[in-house]
């Protein structure tokens, strides 16, 4: 489902790999992501720009992982859609992740912090 | 004027078809606003109807009717036969009050907030929840 990149040997980027990241899969996409940090990935930059539609599930599958890295690496978001900006917004999740416009900036702007 | 029943599968597999079939049918009626809003309610709806409605006959479908009025769009959830009562706006928290952490309990908020008006009872012997969206006036 996942599919990943390494931008440099600390910091993983991640398309989820669906346009509607929903109940149906979001359990999926959090086991995935969560034997991906178990793993070793700490530093996570989860690219939106091919979901179009996001539901409170994956929202919650996402609060997850963030809960899953913890104080051992960071996860950010990038390229959201105007729909799925407007549910992070919503769901007051603007106040829990970091969002950059572009996965780009995302990563230039982690590997700065580490 | 739009006035159609759907049956979906009470699976959480047959949602987002169920969703997306609803929303070309009311393309032309909605703005993006109402209609991003539209796709949450019965995104979360649909989603709550099978994963929750307590009934004991999974193969008895949902259905939902749309139904538009000179104002608004009327979108009736009947729930599967044999699903208990369950007024979900008894249940809905406000999304402020959702710890920011919590992976769950949100779902009920969302559509009690983005939908213009709510409503639950019996209908024709049945439980309907109703959510409405205004049309935009041009």
């Amino acid at each position: 489902m996942i599919y990943t990149t390494e931008y440099s040997s600390e910091i993983t980027i991640i398309r989820p790999g669906v346009e509607r990241l929903t109940a149906v899969n979001a359990k999926a996409f959090k086991d995935e992501m969560t034997a991906l940090i178990d793993d070793g990935s700490a530093h996570l930059i989860v690219d939106f720009k091919d979901v179009t539609f996001l539901d409170s599930s994956g929202l919650g599958a996402l609060v997850g992982i963030l809960k899953r890295v913890g104080n051992r690496g960071d996860l950010a978001v990038s390229g959201l859609r105007p729909d799925v900006e407007q549910m992070f917004r919503i769901c007051r999740m603007d106040r829990v992740f970091t969002i950059y416009n572009d996965v780009e900036t995302a990563a230039q702007t982690m590997s700065e912090s580490l | 004027m739009i006035n159609r029943s759907f049956h979906m599968k009470n699976d959480i597999e047959d949602v987002d078809r169920m969703v997306m079939s609803l929303k070309s049918v009311v393309k032309d009626i909605l703005d993006s606003t109402t209609m991003f809003r539209f796709e949450i309610c019965l995104s979360e709806t649909l989603t709550n109807s099978v994963k929750h409605a307590d009934t004991h006959d999974k193969e008895m479908p949902i259905e939902v009717t749309l139904i538009e009025t000179a104002s608004a769009l009327v979108v009736d959830v009947f729930d599967p036969v044999g699903a208990g009562f369950f007024d979900l706006r008894d249940h809905a928290k406000d999304l402020d009050s959702v710890d920011l952490m919590a992976e769950s309990g949100r779902g009920l908020g969302l559509i009690v907030q983005c939908a213009d008006a709510v409503t639950y009872g019996a209908l024709k012997g049945r439980n309907r929840l109703a959510l409405d969206f205004l049309k935009t006036v041009t």
